[in-house]
């Protein structure tokens, strides 16, 4: 076969030590997940499903809510934005700063800012836009791009980060977990301290409260907002929440499915600018909301897929993404979530994607995990659908009209399965059917036994 | 959403046995002991001679009219009230799951719910349909079992368990990374055939390391999908239908 | 609003695609009872012991008098911070008489100067073993987050004994933060390291509220 899926050719040209790091690091996730849940609730799948409820409830009311919160953000001196597409949020954003001759940017980890390439933008445009999240902040060196929602540098080993360090006048070689850390601290917090705003994404906006939730482990988005006078948090609309009670719910749920924790180590809770009398903190606070195809996805057969809250859960457990590694799939978001969101959001782009979806087994392990169980399988098979209703082309599979028109036909099946045995007469390796001979060279087929089921059926005595 | 219980199946000791296309062209064997396995249950089985297939090849591959014509003849040749039972958790959850997304928005949705809501997968028929909480019989081997994706949620694992685990001699030899996929995915192991290939050695690697006599599943297609990869590997090892072991231990 | 009014037709034209895309069967807020949000450890009968044993197990120190805390920070290294002036009776005080350098005022462009820094905690969840800090009561955002040892004095009558209770007591601040542990990541490989950006020592003072008026402030 010529064409090949892009996915698999990725994967076969993955490096055996990168392949190595990608399924060690997922089965750990997993089986971490797995634990923290399992140890902790009698009745996690219940959690899930409930997680799933409030989040479609929310979406399906979303006009409702994202209304609410805008007005609670509001009325406590957030300046709300709304952005229907990437370049409008961008030039929203360079605007904001611009106007406060904020130069020195510092960014906390974001999805939704990679999702934009907001970065690159205003590095474009003369400022300087620093990632502050260990692993984004190598990516951001090496001009890489995450491979992974919850571990962006989960496909490079310590050697190559001390070697960007050592490129980066940040020490001398040296490849200790500990000392690389070390070094980024040092070097991040005087950046930190002299940044002029903070941009941050946020995981859950409860619509009534007008609370921006926030949570990392590293504090970095703590210490984004801290020295400096001006906070931006870019949201996607799909965010919200109802209620300040449902947080239980989602932060039960989503450090324990992202890493195993109970909860991350910081979760911040934030409803405008700083309080008068606290000496450090923003005080002046924006909000973006982005919409960049969400709104069209809610038109769409996958709306669910809005609920996800990007736990990384179902990368961690997809055998493909475990074989192919997210950079497979050509997107800020890879593995089951991106199959799905990635060909969703990219619009009239959809054909450009359109082999996302087909990078699955369809076996199901991403539903399991998913903290708001999204049928994501479901969505994989509706989006293939899709493309082939849009006749685009799929590298690699046999059509399927033949079979349709073979397995209608119940005198020409039968027949056909007893002529199937003379293929065992024929060396298989020179049966002309593309499809067999892709599974030939990796397997070996059992012997064909057509017709033989049917015949005992029909001639043997019964008990 | 799916969020409501599932309706309730319907049990006979008349049923419609759906042999599956696998069995048709390759496995007699599981096909013939699934027959024998129900008709020492106490069942009467029928075998509607113009069944096909499923439909869902067409299905996977998103060709959804072609699996919809497939899916249509099905449904007329499984026609009625018996039950419906498939020695395979993946044909099964077609019937139970697939024909629901396909036939979202098509006039005669209700008929393929019906079909859904009649077909057993058939160790979760014995178990959850007929109330058996054992097999008789001994098959003093050690048996890694394969739960196969499209079992995921059903009854048919904690069926199979029960119905193994009673079974005089037989161990079930746990290893590593269960919960993985083989990697066969129908249309999937020929369009990622480097995906699917190092799927399925990773299974083979955790399952052959705790030496098993025989992997047995629901479904015979992981079978034949590992014990071809296994084959040109040259590390082969046996498979078994979980209904051949229910017969291969039954007293004689 | 801004007033760009580009903006303001981005808002109408979202909340009206919202709207035309609201499905027929929308489905309903669910009703659920909190205590199915309760962990394992979601029932504590004992607050303080309970918070104890949880903040002990992600790595926090849990201390009820100065010895330890000095001998902690004597044998780290940590000597020099600062120590937000309400707390300087009952904590500074006592640090500053064992020999240690105690500062009531933060001063950012010393940033890097102060190797602990002790400010109030608003509560805890016992639950979890997290620290609760609110605007309101933390005298410096900064200095609970950049000195190496983080020691929050709290008082153990306000832990909540979980989360959901934690939420209902959120109140009106503009800015709470649960801490659970030291700063952390697992970027590398997956090893976690501990103290990336913020504290790599988070020290637990518990203490009731009515011993904190003891002496008199200290001038400096």
């Amino acid at each position: 076969m010529s064409a090949r899926q892009p996915i698999d050719q990725f994967a076969a040209s993955l490096p055996g030590d990168r392949r190595s790091s990608v399924l060690g690091s997922c089965q750990a996730a997993t089986s971490k997940r797995l634990t923290a849940l399992a140890d902790d609730f009698a009745h996690a799948d219940d959690l899930r499903r409930l997680a799933a409820r409030i989040k479609q409830h929310t979406l399906d009311h979303l006009d409702t809510y994202l209304e609410a919160a805008t007005a609670r953000l509001e009325e406590q001196g957030v300046k709300v934005h709304f952005a229907s597409e990437a370049e409008e949020a961008r030039s929203l954003i360079h605007q904001i700063l611009a106007e406060r001759g904020a130069k020195r940017i510092v960014k906390a980890k974001s999805m939704v800012t990679e999702e934009i390439h907001l970065n690159d933008y205003l590095i474009d445009r003369g400022l300087e836009c620093l990632e502050t999240d260990l692993g984004e902040f190598i990516i951001q060196i090496d001009g890489d791009i995450p491979s992974h929602i919850i571990r962006p540098i989960t496909h490079k080993n310590r050697r190559e980060i001390a070697q960007s360090f050592e490129r980066e006048g940040l020490g001398a070689y040296n490849d200790d977990p500990e000392v690389i850390t070390r070094r980024a601290r040092v070097h991040l917090r005087d950046r930190y301290m002299k940044s002029q705003a903070g941009i941050t994404g946020a995981n859950f906006v409860c619509a009534d409260s007008g609370r921006i939730v926030l949570v990392t482990n590293e504090g970095n988005s703590r210490f984004s907002m801290a020295p400096n006078p001006l906070h931006i948090a870019v949201v996607g609309i799909e965010k919200i929440i109802p209620r300040d009670r449902d947080l239980g719910v989602f932060l039960n749920l989503l450090a324990r499915s992202a890493t195993g924790q109970r909860l991350t180590v910081y979760t911040e809770f934030l409803r405008g600018p700083k309080a008068p009398g606290q000496p450090s903190g923003p005080e002046e606070m924006h909000v973006v909301f982005l919409d960049n195809g969400r709104s069209r996805i809610l038109g769409s057969d996958c709306r669910e897929i809005l609920r996800c809250i990007r736990c990384g859960a179902c990368q961690n457990v997809c055998p493909v993404y475990r074989q192919a590694s997210g950079h497979a799939y050509r997107s800020t978001y890879g593995g089951p979530i991106g199959a799905v969101l990635t060909p969703l959001l990219a619009g009239d782009d959809f054909a450009a994607f359109a082999d996302l979806p087909k990078a699955s087994s369809l076996c199901g392990a991403c539903r399991e995990v998913c903290p708001v169980d999204i049928p994501i399988p479901d969505m994989l098979l509706k989006l293939r659908h899709q493309a082939h209703d849009a006749g685009i082309r799929s590298p690699g599979a046999p059509p399927m009209a033949p079979f349709a028109e073979l397995a209608t036909r119940p005198v020409i099946w039968r027949g056909a399965m007893t002529l199937s045995r003379a293929a065992n007469l024929v060396p298989t390796q020179l049966l002309p059917v593309p499809a067999l001979q892709s599974w030939l060279k990796l397997r070996t087929l059992p012997h064909w036994r057509g017709g033989e089921f049917r015949q005992w059926m029909a001639t043997r005595k019964k008990p | 959403m799916s969020l409501a219980a599932a309706p309730t199946k319907p049990v006979s000791h008349r049923v419609l046995l759906m042999a599956t296309c696998l069995c048709d062209a390759f496995f007699p064997e599981a096909a013939q002991a699934t027959v024998q396995v129900l008709e020492s249950a106490g069942c009467e089985v029928l075998f509607p001679q113009d069944q096909t297939c499923c439909g869902q090849p067409a299905f996977n591959s998103g060709d959804f009219s072609a699996s919809r014509r497939v899916a249509r003849h099905t449904e007329t040749v499984f026609a009625g009230e018996l039950p419906v039972i498939v020695p395979s958790g993946s044909c099964a959850a077609m019937h139970m799951h697939g024909n629901a997304i396909q036939f979202e928005r098509e006039p005669d949705a209700a008929r393929f719910d019906d079909l859904g809501r009649r077909t057993w997968e058939l160790c979760d028929f014995l178990v959850h349909g007929l109330g058996l909480t054992s097999w008789p019989g001994s098959f003093p081997h050690r048996i890694a079992l394969h739960h196969s994706c499209h079992t995921r949620g059903s009854g048919t694992r904690s069926a199979m368990q029960t119905l193994l685990e009673s079974i005089d001699g037989l161990t079930l030899v746990p290893f590593a990374q269960e919960d993985q996929c083989c990697g066969f995915g129908g249309t999937f192991s020929v369009s990622f055939p480097h995906v699917s290939g190092s799927m399925g050695t990773l299974k083979l690697d955790h399952a052959l390391k705790e030496t098993p006599e025989f992997m047995t599943s629901a479904d015979l297609s992981c079978l034949m999908h590992l014990s071809g990869l296994a084959d040109r590997q040259n590390r082969p090892f046996k498979i078994l239908h979980v209904a051949q072991i229910l017969l291969a231990s039954l007293p004689r | 609003m801004d007033g760009h009014p580009e903006e303001a037709m981005n808002r109408n034209d979202l909340f009206q695609k919202l709207r035309a895309s609201a499905p027929a069967s929308p489905e309903p807020y669910p009703d659920y009872d909190d205590a199915m949000l309760l962990s394992r450890t979601g029932h504590p009968t004992d607050l303080e012991a309970s918070f104890r044993q949880q903040f002990t197990s992600i790595n926090g120190y849990a201390f009820d008098s100065p010895g330890p805390l000095i001998s902690l920070l004597r044998a780290t290294a940590n000597t020099r911070g600062y120590c937000d002036p309400a707390l300087f009776p009952i904590l500074g005080q006592p640090l500053a008489d064992a020999g240690l350098e105690v500062s009531t005022l933060y001063h950012r462009s010393r940033y890097d100067d102060y190797q602990f820094g002790i400010t109030r905690a608003s509560g805890a969840i016992a639950e979890t073993g997290t620290l609760i800090l609110t605007d309101e009561q933390t005298s410096d955002r900064l200095a609970a987050l950049s000195p190496w040892v983080h020691v929050a004095v709290l008082d153990p009558a306000t832990i909540a004994p979980s989360i959901p209770e934690a939420i209902k007591r959120f109140g009106s601040s503009v800015n709470i933060i649960w801490v659970t542990g030291p700063s952390r990541t697992a970027d590398v490989e997956g090893i976690l390291i501990e103290g990336v950006h913020g504290p790599g020592v988070q020290v637990a003072y518990l203490s009731p509220v009515l011993s904190w008026t003891a002496p008199a402030s200290p001038s400096f």
